[in-house]
């Protein structure tokens, strides 16, 4: 996309964005539909008794036409009136706000850590490339990548919580401000760190050995600049750019990671409200659910790729 | 010298879980008997679990659907993706193109694991159904790969050369260009499976997709956590199992592929 200035191409991205979001909220409506049979009784699941077929009937609005539901479902999401729980009645909204302090304080935290040292470790793997340090940290990224959240969660657990007794097993009986007792958000960090990390800093490691071969950091040598200088200044933003969008992508992730690491260490999250949601067949609640993790999923690979686009714009950024 | 340890670390990572998997269900003798849960005595090497089972029949038992969904769901994202990616590489017009690849961005605009969650809620619970939407999470990338591989063996002059032979487009796909791609496929497979098994395994901690007595390595994990402080082992063995299969088939696979492209290299310079 030779001569698209930022300024469109932001503008490009965005409409792409919305897009995502109308399709998202689109097939999650019409999921209702692809229930076979009657969605009511479907729902109702295991215990089939006729008044909550027809309480889920009333709350769902089932009795309406299919159009006129998709209206309300799609103006309800611009008022932020997603519906109510089939369980509780409550507002789906009230869910949202309610767990939604400690998912973000997680999330939040996790890429707090995760940039710098993530960053750190490819760098100095790169720069040291091909040295016991290298083998070592690809091979650990290689290997840890792949682990599932709640295997490793209950593994640490059971050391550093149960044996060793160094940090608290779960988060039962703190509430749901976190950060009253920091030592219990130490292992849902860890865990939700060791994934992104290896996957991050091997693509930092790799853009950097990339670029330290480059011919302006090769030019950049010869001119006599030191060579931390050519590291940091011109070396480092060219293996960053390649690793934002990737950075984007560990969101998705990282919005994944949560849900487990929520349930293993009880944390009143989003992730918990969830998985109580989806076990309870409360299909409004996870509804509304799904369209906020997709708004917050298109967001973040929006700036991301508006971001790339910044640090190098020859490149157009295809997902 | 750490090459070969390298291997080595990745074979026993891989093969005392995939062993256990597969020959499991053969080495358990005699029906389950049910004692107090989460007790512990010389009979019950890794004591009972939450409803009193023993836990190492449990294990042998738990590794066969873990590994079944997850290989299965693999190979029916392969065999979804290579037609259609190939369809929409080759496809005569622009049209086909896109409204093969559009819908499948809708699944990417999701987190794996949410939509895995919000697709359980509405589907009969059951083991094929997770195949089913471990395979559907994994279709938009290996699409992806699929037609982006298509298009760049699909503009070799080989092809060309084919079809000014007047060779017909099933030759021209099926025995040049699906051939060609094997190797991009494979360099693919490793990440995909455990990718599926990550899936596959958190979707069962989560209680998603199996009954809550399964006899299944994630769900032990799930189901005995209760009993962590009393008889650790009923939770760590099943997690520690899980932990190895999935270290294991990544160093594996990340070991081929590295031997591979060295040996490349060498076929190059001669």
């Amino acid at each position: 996309m030779a001569g698209l200035s930022p300024g469109r191409y932001a503008l490009r991205r965005l409409l792409v964005g919305v897009l995502q979001v109308f399709a998202v909220a689109t097939a999650v409506f019409l999921l209702t539909e692809a229930l076979p049979g009657d969605a009511a009784v479907a729902l109702a699941g295991d215990n089939p008794d006729p008044a909550r077929i027809e309480q889920i009937r009333r709350v769902m609005r089932l009795d309406q036409p299919l159009a006129e539901r998709f209206a309300d479902w799609l103006g309800g999401l611009f008022r932020f009136d997603l519906g109510v729980s089939l369980v509780s009645q409550r507002p789906v909204t009230a869910f949202l706000t309610d767990g939604l302090a400690p998912t973000m304080l997680l999330a939040a935290l996790t890429l707090l850590v995760l940039v710098p040292v993530a960053v750190l470790l490819g760098v100095v793997a790169a720069v040291r490339e091909g040295s016991p340090l290298d083998r070592a940290v690809t091979t650990v990224s290689v290997g840890l990548h792949a682990i599932p959240e709640f295997a490793l969660a209950i593994v640490l657990v059971a050391v550093f919580g149960v044996q060793l007794r160094w940090l608290p097993p779960t988060a039962v009986g703190v509430g749901d401000n976190l950060l009253r007792q920091p030592a219990v958000l130490v292992l849902p960090l860890v865990v939700l760190l060791a994934r992104p990390i290896c996957s991050i800093s091997r693509l930092v490691r790799a853009g950097m050995i990339e670029a330290l071969h480059a011919d302006y950091v090769r030019h950049a040598r010869r001119l006599g600049l030191s060579p931390g200088r050519v590291r940091l200044r011109h070396a480092l933003p060219n293996a960053v750019a390649a690793a934002v969008p990737q950075l984007a992508h560990t969101t998705d992730w990282l919005l994944g990671g949560v849900i487990v690491v929520e349930a293993v260490f009880v944390i009143p999250g989003l992730g918990t409200t969830l998985v109580d949601a989806v076990a309870a067949r409360d299909l409004p609640v996870v509804q509304g659910l799904v369209v906020f993790f997709a708004v917050t999923t298109v967001l973040v690979n929006l700036v991301a790729d508006i971001v790339s686009f910044r640090l190098s714009p020859r490149t157009e950024v295809v997902r | 010298m750490t090459r070969w340890l390298r291997w080595t670390a990745g074979i026993v990572l891989t093969g005392v879980p995939l062993l256990l998997a597969i020959a499991g269900p053969w080495l358990v003798d005699g029906s389950p008997t049910r004692k107090r849960a989460f007790s512990s005595g010389a009979d019950h090497p890794l004591g009972t679990d939450f409803v009193g089972r023993d836990v190492w029949q449990q294990v042998l038992l738990g590794g066969r659907t873990v590994l079944l969904v997850a290989l299965l769901a693999t190979a029916l994202a392969y065999v979804v993706a290579v037609p259609w990616g190939i369809a929409a590489a080759l496809g005569r017009r622009r049209f086909v193109d896109e409204l093969l690849m559009r819908p499948l961005d809708v699944v990417l605009a999701l987190p794996s694991l949410l939509l895995l969650l919000l697709l359980a809620t509405i589907a009969p619970s059951g083991s094929l159904t997770l195949v089913g939407i471990v395979a559907l999470l994994n279709l938009p990338g290996l699409t992806r790969i699929v037609r982006a591989a298509a298009l760049e063996i699909g503009s070799r002059p080989a092809v060309e050369a084919m079809r000014l032979q007047g060779e017909g487009w099933w030759r021209i796909t099926v025995g040049y260009v699906a051939r060609s791609m094997l190797r991009t496929l494979a360099a693919d497979l490793g990440t995909r499976f455990t990718g599926a098994l990550y899936l596959v395994a958190s979707a069962s901690f989560l209680g998603v997709g199996v009954p809550p007595d399964a006899s299944d390595w994630a769900v032990m994990v799930d189901r005995n956590r209760p009993g962590l402080f009393v008889q650790p082992w009923a939770v760590i063995a099943p997690a520690l199992l899980i932990v190895a299969l999935s270290v294991g088939v990544n160093l594996l696979f990340d070991r081929v592929l590295a031997a591979r492209s060295r040996s490349d290299l060498r076929g190059a310079a001669s």
